[in-house]
């Protein structure tokens, strides 16, 4: 059996190695903990606009999966790094023998399919924020006059609160607002002409104005600010609509959350391909330093040379191993110790 | 007869400046707290210094940033004594410095205290420095195109929506001043005219107040203009409309935010005070200890640490004494309040 990808590390390379590992196990920890917190944020972000996204729209999925890849990471970089302080030193290297093996599993199988699940996601799933808050926006604009109704009421003050913190106004500029009735009906005098009319104008019966809800003011404007009859030119006295209009916020909401939310994707998706990065090679190096150290014996000031390998054997040999290892488990003696692990024994 | 004499042997010296040199390094971090509290309250006062006319006071968080300065490098030098405490040879050099220092630790901490003491008792000087700034701010609200003052509308909108409040003491403040420029109002209109006409100077004053005061919580939308007429709007009460407009006065609302950052730094420097009163007893133990370990031979053996070496009216009278002759300038030592050192040159 040819060992895979085998590399001759006597004492002096191996001391490198272990301690280049302790190095990149702690900027491991760092990432993984950097990424802990990005998707934290990220999803406290996802929390507080909850209602301006669609239900149906998958993209929780990324930050909950970044959290859950960021706290492997974190904990294989810590283990990485106590086991290559640990392999400097022999009196504190036999309880690490045990941990090693699982640990590489654990960090290759869990954390690395975790990350490159996280990576996949961190491509794909921004591009379905377009449709979810294009759906989630409509939504909670259709139901803002909805204040007594059970289960919207809250959709006026969170979409006031919205246009007022982010500074916009309307989906994708003010005029959203004139498609909406955004005035509740109980507000509505039914005696007055020009209600009747505004409400038998349109087919579905809706009270709808030229007008904006106090949220769109811009508070930069220098004149108070206008908010109503808006189309009409002649409403209000020595406005110039030659001027740069600073009256109302000009940007659409679904604009502003789009860019925010993706650009706190593409953060996380970037710390994401770091952590990947460094995971990858630091379970590299331990691997290494496991099969060099086992190779020992376990003996770790050994002057001698050993081979340190990624798998014992090639593909086929190793599923040949497990599959006499599979027939051999069940007889009640086994013959032979399993030959995986362990190198010449050092008499 | 000594006041609080405690006996101390070799072990129990050692210990005590170990501990004492511990907490030295922990109330530098404390010194650290107490200078950035300082400094977020002198930059949480210049956000809002327009609202204040820049006239407020910055003598709280001036006095804490001075404080924490003082407290790290008093307790450094306090820990680098105590470290050299445990060797007879690096302890002789400070010896003489102690007992002014000392002093001057006495009178940190007195200063330290007043400091504390003025975290919780200057707020009444804050309240009408912001009831004279937020008066001049809404008065200048509508001159946005006056230079130096351009800034006002946005600084007093922003404010509103970001406490939550309206006008000084309430919403009605917007009633008495004019906040809509000239420039956008239509001298042809009559109704215009009339409103003009109708007070002594001149201005144009509605029953309306700016957008920023419009509360979200409300269930319909903003009603801004004619609040005090009912039948201007439908289904509309004055008297009983509350959560049309935020009903908090701003001066009420940064006066409260203002005082629990400073009640909160007050109770955090009294903590400090604390701390440092500890440090200075146990530094005055030690001094006092190792005055009777004079000798090297005696390292080893027991020796009574106090505070004061007299009780506390027979010390005040030493102290006057000694200032006594200092004043009739038979003293050439500098450095007055030093009791024992006048046995020295009688």
């Amino acid at each position: 059996m040819a060992p895979v990808l085998p590399l001759v590390l006597p004492l002096q390379p191996r001391i490198r190695l272990a301690q280049g590992l302790w190095l990149f196990s702690w900027l491991l920890a760092l990432a993984g903990g950097l990424t802990l917190l990005c998707s934290g944020y990220l999803l406290i972000q996802l929390w507080h606009l909850g209602t301006f996204l669609a239900p149906s729209c998958p993209f929780s999925a990324l930050p909950q999966t970044a959290l859950a890849a960021g706290a492997v990471a974190l904990g294989t970089g810590l283990g990485g790094a106590g086991a290559s302080r640990a392999s400097l030193d022999a009196a504190r290297y036999p309880p690490w023998r045990g941990v090693l093996g699982p640990l590489l599993v654990a960090g290759t199988a869990v954390g690395g399919g975790l990350l490159v699940f996280a990576l996949g996601l961190a491509l794909g799933l921004p591009g379905s924020l377009d449709e979810g808050l294009e759906e989630g926006l409509g939504t909670a604009l259709a139901h803002y006059k909805d204040t007594e109704v059970p289960g919207h009421c809250h959709a006026k003050r969170l979409v006031d609160e919205l246009q007022l913190r982010h500074q916009c106004c309307g989906r994708h500029g003010y005029k959203d607002w004139f498609g909406v009735q955004w005035v509740s009906s109980r507000y509505l005098d039914p005696s007055d002409q020009d209600v009747v009319d505004r409400i038998q104008s349109n087919v579905e019966g809706l009270y709808l104005i030229d007008g904006v809800p106090f949220s769109c003011c811009n508070p930069h404007s220098p004149r108070p600010c206008l908010q109503s009859r808006l189309s009409d030119p002649y409403a209000h006295p020595l406005f110039d609509p030659r001027q740069p209009n600073l009256n109302l916020w000009a940007q659409g909401c679904h604009g502003v959350l789009l860019g925010h939310l993706q650009s706190l994707a593409s953060t996380l998706g970037s710390m994401l391909a770091v952590t990947f990065l460094l995971q990858v090679l630091v379970l590299l190096g331990l691997r290494y330093l496991q099969t060099a150290l086992e190779g020992l014996g376990g003996v770790i000031d050994g002057e001698g040379e050993t081979q340190g390998y990624l798998f014992p054997g090639g593909l086929k040999d190793m599923l040949k191993t497990a599959w006499l290892q599979g027939g051999v488990a069940p007889r009640p003696a086994p013959q032979e110790a399993p030959p995986e692990e362990e190198g010449p024994p050092e008499a | 007869m000594a006041l609080l004499k405690v006996t101390f042997d070799q072990k129990k010296r050692v210990k005590l400046a170990q501990g004492l040199w511990l907490m030295n390094w922990l109330s530098v971090l404390a010194g650290i707290v107490l200078f950035s509290l300082g400094l977020f309250l002198k930059i949480e006062l210049r956000k809002r210094s327009e609202v204040m006319n820049h006239s407020e006071s910055h003598f709280v968080p001036n006095s804490l940033i001075s404080m924490g300065l003082l407290s790290c490098v008093f307790n450094s030098l306090a820990g680098k004594i105590c470290y050299d405490a445990l060797d007879p040879a690096k302890y002789a050099k400070w010896k003489p410095w102690l007992k002014p220092y000392l002093a001057v630790c006495v009178l940190f901490n007195v200063a330290l205290f007043l400091v504390a003491l003025c975290c919780f008792l200057l707020r009444g000087s804050l309240e009408s420095t912001l009831a004279q700034g937020l008066k001049s701010g809404m008065k200048y609200y509508r001159d946005t195109d006056t230079p130096g003052r351009c800034f006002m509308k946005k600084t007093i909108d922003m404010l509103q929506i970001e406490f939550k409040c309206c006008g000084n003491n309430g919403f009605r403040d917007w009633f008495e001043i004019q906040w809509i420029s000239n420039r956008y109002l239509d001298f042809s209109s009559k109704e215009v005219k009339d409103r003009i006409k109708s007070n002594v100077d001149g201005r144009y004053l509605v029953d309306g107040v700016p957008f920023s005061c419009c509360n979200p919580n409300s269930p319909r939308p903003c009603i801004q203009y004619q609040l005090t007429n009912n039948s201007a709007h439908y289904s509309y009460d004055h008297q009983t409309e509350e959560l049309n407009l935020w009903v908090r006065g701003c001066r009420d609302a940064l006066l409260s935010y203002y005082s629990s950052l400073m009640n909160s730094m007050g109770v955090v420097t009294l903590f400090v005070w604390l701390f440092e009163v500890t440090i200075t007893v146990g530094l005055r133990y030690l001094h006092t200890a190792l005055e009777g370990v004079s000798s090297p031979e005696e390292a080893e053996g027991e020796s009574e640490g106090w505070l004061l070496e007299k009780s506390v009216p027979e010390t005040w009278k030493a102290f006057l004494e000694s200032l006594k002759k200092l004043g009739k300038g038979n003293q050439v030592e500098a450095g007055g309040a030093d009791a024992g050192q006048a046995p020295e040159a009688g």
